[in-house]
């Protein structure tokens, strides 16, 4: 069997943190179903590039891209559980690299992410329905945006998880990073409409490139900007998976 | 694999953290079916030299060769062929005893049906029947180290690096993990093993080596160790007739003593020789002298223990006088 079907299999059986997958799952359906529709209620509608969709459905994708960044803490919590249980260092001693090793937790983040999402999304479906278009193009670009969200999302984690090297700190900071990438992402809200500080910060933010993306692939609404910010997203997860790396070789044994 | 030439081949090999050196040039050779002791006290540059030859830690300087296979280069070839016990805990939280060992034989890309049988085997070996189904979070401190112990066993080796692996078992199960070793030793494999118990070490180990603040003292077998570094031994006695002035100054006489002392209360008599054969019967002679009776007599073994905190103290003098010249 393949190295990685086999350390990816051994991350997901091990190392699933099942309490924060629960919340992971559940914590996006109050967006679903309690926050859009509420809001929604007040008539409330958006225009996402000429097409004009209602506030349920544009928090419903919002928070399927929620459950990405999510999805990708548990990259941090993999390799948490491994060094605290002396399992890093076993697995460095076994028959496999230490880049083999680094991307079977980011493929068993993708797996996560993306499974999650997916789910999120059979969820969201009845609420989001009526202005779903499918395209191949918007296909490959929810394709896009869930894989690179993950990527990013779980490199950021395993850079947090390396550099904080206690449980408490990492929770803490993990948190409120989740946080600020919420609140300073199209998530919640179109952001070109925010505050000039929140657009400045939301401008850098990979979960708005992530949710802008991912949004423009459900209603296929393509804006020139999407190619942009598909560019930007690329390159965010690009240059956070080699942080990762560089801050994984540095792990002391 | 490179089937002749010793198991490992250390030479000059060195690792400092910082300013501090805790390897400092060792080199010594493992046969292959040999089981290599490394003793030493808290912070001498075991673990250290584990890490290194087990490709976790770079050295800083110097070379290996493990299985015929050159350390700095090779460690993608070294890795599949050695299992390694830390001497720090190491398990998957989230399964029980029996799949944490499935998971990990199915890792080291162990087939199924070999790994099923092996399981059955080692949970009978290592007693782990009771909690097979635990998980591994909930298992004793011993019960752990057991599973850390078994569970490399799942996957075939030819060289196993053990750091301490008996810290917290029971002594039944020590002495069953023990003749475990052994018998897998009979069967080839090469063991490399560090630990504090030194009746352990002796019971083990074919030849040990000792270190000391990153330095090797010496590199000997268990016997040579004590016979060479092993204090003089004591014989004790006692008369029936409790104790003696006479006897007292006669001891000092017999050639061979080096100390003697008696307890007033306990009426024992401890004798320091290092040729308790010739002092022996020359203490039942001088009873036979005085009118006296032997009522018990035994000499106290050098034991391992002994010889290793001569080596290590000396070498702490050794140490300190080199510092003051
Ligand atoms: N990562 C590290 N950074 C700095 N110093 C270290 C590091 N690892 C080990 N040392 C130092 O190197 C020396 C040797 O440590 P090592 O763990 O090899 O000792 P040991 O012989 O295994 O001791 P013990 O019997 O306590 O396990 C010690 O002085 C220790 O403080
Ligand atoms: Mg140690």
């Amino acid at each position: 069997m393949n190295i990685y079907v086999r350390l990816v299999y051994r991350n997901l059986r091990a190392n699933l943190d099942k309490a924060s997958l629960f919340f992971e799952l559940v914590f996006p359906l109050f967006f679903i179903f309690v926050q859009g529709p509420a809001i929604g209620g007040t008539g409330l509608q958006l225009d996402l590039g000429g097409k004009i969709v209602g506030y349920a459905e544009y928090l419903a994708t919002g928070a399927v891209t929620l459950t990405v960044i999510n999805g990708g803490t548990n990259a941090g919590t993999q390799l948490w559980f491994d060094r605290k249980n002396g399992m890093f260092e076993q697995l460095l001693m076994g028959p496999f690299t230490r880049a083999q090793y680094i991307l079977s937790i980011i493929l068993a983040t993708l797996i996560i992410g993306v499974v999650g999402s997916l789910l999120v999304f059979a969820f969201a479906f009845p609420v989001v329905g009526a202005g779903i278009a499918f395209t191949l193009r918007g296909q490959l670009l929810i394709a896009a945006a869930l894989f690179l969200g993950t990527v990013f999302f779980g490199s950021f984690a395993i850079t947090l998880s390396v550099a904080l090297r206690s449980s408490e700190t990492f929770q803490v900071v993990s948190t409120f990073a989740f946080f600020i990438f919420l609140f300073t992402s199209s998530v919640f809200f179109p952001t070109g409409s925010a505050p000039l500080a929140i657009q400045i910060v939301s401008l850098g933010n990979p979960l708005t490139y992530t949710t802008d993306i991912f949004r423009a692939g459900i209603f296929d609404a393509l804006t020139p900007l999407v190619s942009l910010e598909l560019l930007v997203l690329g390159l965010e997860a690009v240059v956070m998976f080699v942080l990762a790396v560089v801050a994984f070789r540095r792990i002391r044994v | 694999m490179t089937e002749d030439g010793p198991a490992v081949l250390v030479d000059q090999l060195s690792r400092s953290f910082g300013d501090k050196v805790a390897v400092d040039r060792v080199s010594f050779a493992i046969d292959r079916g040999e089981v290599f002791g490394f003793l030493g006290p808290n912070g001498a540059g075991k673990t250290t030299t584990i890490k290194m030859l087990t490709t976790l830690l770079p050295p800083s300087s110097g070379k290996a060769t493990i299985l015929g296979h050159d350390l700095a280069t090779e460690g993608r070839s070294i890795r599949p062929r050695i299992g390694v016990v830390q001497q720090q805990d190491s398990f998957d939280q989230g399964l029980t005893v029996e799949t944490s060992m499935d998971i990990y034989g199915l890792i080291w890309d162990v087939p199924k049906a070999e790994r099923r049988r092996r399981i059955e085997e080692l949970i009978d070996r290592f007693g782990m029947q009771e909690f097979r189904k635990t998980p591994t979070i909930d298992l004793s401190a011993g019960q752990r180290r057991r599973l850390q112990v078994a569970r490399e066993f799942i996957h075939d080796m030819d060289l196993f690096f053990l750091d301490e692996p008996t810290v917290g078992l029971d002594p039944i199960v020590r002495r069953s993990v023990l003749d475990y070793l052994k018998e897998r030793v009979k069967g080839g494999l090469t063991i490399f093993f560090t630990t504090h118990v030194l009746e352990e070490a002796e019971y083990l180990c074919d030849r040990i080596a000792v270190i000391n603040q990153g330095r090797i003292v010496e590199i000997d077998t268990p016997e040579n160790l004590k016979r060479r570094f092993g204090s003089a031994k004591e014989v004790e006695f006692k008369l029936l007739q409790g104790t003696s002035k006479e006897m007292a100054a006669a001891l000092a006489t017999l050639d061979g003593v080096t100390h003697q002392a008696q307890d007033e209360g306990s009426g024992v008599y401890r004798v320091t020789t290092s040729s308790p054969e010739s002092v022996i019967p020359g203490i039942y002679r001088l009873a036979e002298r005085l009118n006296l009776t032997v009522s018990s007599i035994y000499i106290a073994e050098t034991t391992l223990e002994d010889a290793f905190i001569n080596l290590v103290t000396d070498a702490k003098h050794a140490e300190s006088n080199a510092g003051e010249a």
